[in-house]
């Protein structure tokens, strides 16, 4: 539509010269905030994706000049990936997922989990399905953090994932050590936790963190070590093999006719992904490094929900009545933290660096995946287990609200 | 460093580079449907100064050309000497027929419609029309605790804002090339609803702010003159053909937070928050708060990606802008009316608090 330029576009189009068809493409391009005429010549040989005119002036801080590219179909080449595994927690489940991700896409995986083979935490989900790893031929070996040349003498990877530490002591050793060995890509998973409370969510990436917060200090080592590094900050997250309790502490009390216990006003927004969501997000930087790197990505589902909504959400799920009932944990004496399992306040991030770099988009959808995590939830037969709820009893007295017997 | 160069010459350079880039043959004749009252008078603007010919269809109550706060005396001489106006009532179907048609306009931006009958009277009318742009409402989404609201979400038929929803539905049944605009909360100067006005009266009366509930309830505010750009983005555009676009600032804002900005827009010291049971209370006719009593905010993501939108003004930006301009002057709309207010702190017992 436009077709008359202006002066000061030469300004940059002057370091190339630019073909009489290229003069109306430049103001076609004036239509993006982030307009590069000296790139119109590679216009006809490449498809600018809609992710590329996303980059704005403000975005422009998270992506590397060589974004351009990311609209080239390149056949992912086969990489050695190492994922250097937490052995408990919410996180542990993220390995175990971007494990078989990376091997049914023809990569080569090997996990490294912390501590020992024969431990009883390795009873416990995922660890006690990795022969899902193995039998897709990937493999896995445990130790120590400071043990992992040792562990893994002679190994050479292209990309090591640190699912593991929490702050530098935990993850030094290993960022050296790939360093050492000439690791290329650096990744690692940190956490949305270290954004500093705000007035004004979501969180979004480059906004303020907690400067002591011990991912922080990780994610500023790796940033100086490694040419190529990525952060991804998580949430809270579902799926099968999960290591931490999340939906099942709502399932939990609702197959048992018990009422919900949410502290506050139930409205604090919260982001609970799917695991293949955060494990797809992974898999796009191992098979996009130049677009990754050097960037932060919230590895996050792209919706929030109330914590009064999840309950719903949950009940929908299994088919049943739900009651809520809103408490003051300070009123009540309860340390919160203890008495359910996310945060009270909101916590509320969004993925809007991966969509835009990375060009990944997200698949959870709560109202669909809490179906399924609750058939499994029936099927291993947990929905029969005694419980004790004290915790939750001893809100309820406190409420002077009468529990069913 | 050649990042950084790129990031300020993109964001200097990237308005006035807009702003001529229209030639005498892409200039359009565009109608607007109101535009005196807030969002028509940034947009006419903006459309005059890119080269097209604006006419505004109002009654005439409002003057045609208004100098705002802050315009030059060129720029507003200028504006005012070339817009235009068509008098008369969009509710008076057949003149709006008759009166469009003969004329003949190439777009036409409906800022003030609310109902679909308004809509058909212009369609009939211009049947060679290039563009229906139209300003809709995120007001259209149902209510969820699933958020925030994307174009493609449902829509509550028995909302308040239902004649909106009709009006799309219209506009797609009858094969026009039609845009879609859904803002959330619109803030900025020359605001008639008393949005951020409602913050500034009582700070500057030195009031406690009354929140109604946790004051934790997410919404999210759009500055007029964003919207305006975001309205002048989708002219001609091919890649707004029958689309919808959320249209609103890039981050939310909690209830209690957006006091504390609006205080912070207008320098006044941080605000005393108290929070009520809006149950416990019944204020008949009046409205007690601003804002609906729930979660409301959407996803911009898509203006952002397909069309490269992207708000100009953070929120602390556009508060202090619209305070500057407006409330900050001492003009405002709405006169303060604080019986509500002096409803809910007697009960709290804090109505002491008030001098």
């Amino acid at each position: 539509m436009a077709t008359a330029c202006p002066a000061s576009a030469s300004i940059i189009s002057s370091s190339i010269s630019p073909s009489s068809s290229s003069t109306s493409s430049i103001c076609h391009f004036s239509h993006l905030s982030l307009s590069v005429p000296s790139f119109n010549h590679l216009s006809s040989s490449i498809s600018i994706s809609p992710s590329f005119q996303a980059l704005s002036a403000k975005s422009c801080k998270r992506a590397s000049s060589s974004t351009i590219f990311q609209s080239f179909t390149v056949k992912a080449e086969k990489k050695k990936v190492l994922i250097v595994n937490t052995n408990s927690g919410g996180h542990a489940v993220i390995g175990f997922y971007f494990a078989k991700e990376l091997l049914g896409s023809g990569h080569d995986v090997t996990i490294f989990t912390i501590g020992e083979e024969g431990s009883d935490k390795m009873k416990k989900p995922p660890f006690n399905r990795f022969s899902e790893i193995v039998g897709a031929g990937g493999k896995t070996v445990w130790g120590e953090p400071v043990d992992i040349g040792k562990v893994l003498d002679g190994a050479a990877f292209d990309v090591v994932l640190d699912n593991n530490g929490k702050d530098l002591e935990a993850v030094r050793p290993v960022a050296d050590w790939a360093k050492s060995i000439g690791v290329k890509q650096f990744l690692f998973v940190s956490s949305a936790g270290i954004y500093k409370t705000t007035d004004e969510p979501p969180h979004v990436e480059g906004d303020v963190v907690k400067a002591d917060a011990g991912h922080v200090g990780v994610e500023q080592y790796i940033a100086g070590t490694f040419a190529n590094w990525a952060s991804f900050r998580p949430q809270y997250m579902i799926g099968s093999g999960n290591n931490k309790d999340c939906e099942e502490w709502f399932f939990d009390r609702i197959v048992r006719g018990r009422p919900i216990l949410i502290p506050g006003s139930g409205m604090q927004l919260t982001n609970i992904a799917h695991v293949r969501d955060l494990s797809s997000m992974l898999t796009l930087a191992v098979e996009k490094p130049e677009a990754a790197s050097g960037n932060i990505f919230n590895c996050v589902s792209d919706r929030a929900v109330t914590l009064d909504g999840m309950a719903k959400l949950c009940a929908k799920a299994a088919g049943l009545p739900v009651e809520i009932i809103h408490y003051d944990p300070k009123a009540v004496g309860i340390d919160a933290k203890k008495a359910f399992p996310f945060r009270n306040m909101h916590f509320y991030s969004e993925p809007r660096a991966a969509k835009e770099i990375l060009g990944w988009s997200g698949t959870t959808d709560l109202t669909v995946d809490l179906k399924e995590r609750f058939d499994e939830f029936v099927k291993t037969g947990r929905d029969k287990k005694q419980i004790q709820f004290e915790i939750d009893d001893k809100i309820l007295a406190s409420l002077k609200v009468p529990v069913a017997a | 460093m050649f990042k950084s160069y790129f990031l300020q010459y993109k964001k200097k350079e990237w308005r006035s580079r807009r702003a001529l880039c229209v030639s005498a043959s892409s200039a359009k004749k565009i109608l607007i449907m109101g535009g005196t009252r807030f969002i028509g008078i940034f947009l006419s603007r903006l459309l005059v100064k890119e080269g097209h010919q604006v006419t505004l269809f109002t009654r005439g109550k409002a003057p045609i050309a208004s100098q705002l706060p802050g315009e030059s005396e060129a720029d507003f001489k200028d504006f005012e000497s070339k817009i235009l106006h068509l008098k008369g009532d969009r509710m008076d179907f057949e003149f709006v027929k008759s009166s469009l048609s003969a004329e003949g306009f190439d777009v036409v931006y409906d800022i003030n419609g609310r109902e679909a009958n308004e809509v058909e009277p212009i369609l009939d009318a211009l049947p060679k029309l290039e563009q229906y742009i139209y300003c809709s409402s995120a007001g259209v989404y149902l209510k969820t605790d699933y958020l925030p609201h994307f174009e493609s979400d449902a829509v509550d038929p028995k909302s308040r804002h239902k004649g909106k929803l009709e009006t799309e539905s219209l506009l797609k049944s009858r094969g026009v090339n039609w845009t879609s605009i859904r803002p959330v909360y619109i803030y900025g100067p020359l605001n008639y609803n008393p949005v951020e006005e409602w913050f500034f009266h009582r700070l500057k009366a030195g009031r406690p702010i009354p929140i109604p509930n946790s004051g934790l309830q997410v919404t999210q505010l759009g500055h007029v003159k964003d919207l305006a750009t975001a309205f002048l983005r989708v002219l001609g555009n091919e890649k707004a053909r029958e689309e919808v676009f959320n249209i609103s600032g890039e981050k939310y804002v909690t209830f209690d937070g957006l006091a504390r900005a609006c205080a912070k827009a207008g320098g006044f010291p941080e605000p005393e928050i108290i929070h009520y049971n809006p149950k416990e209370f019944d204020f008949g006719k009046k409205k007690a708060f601003p804002f609906r009593d729930q979660h409301f905010f959407a996803s911009v993501e898509k203006a952002n990606s397909v069309l490269g939108i992207v708000p100009e003004f953070d929120l602390l930006e556009g508060l202090t802008d619209s305070y500057n301009l407006d409330f900050g002057r001492g003009t405002f709309r709405k006169a303060a009316d604080f019986s509500t207010d002096d409803i809910i702190l007697e009960k709290s017992g804090s109505l002491s608090l008030v001098a």
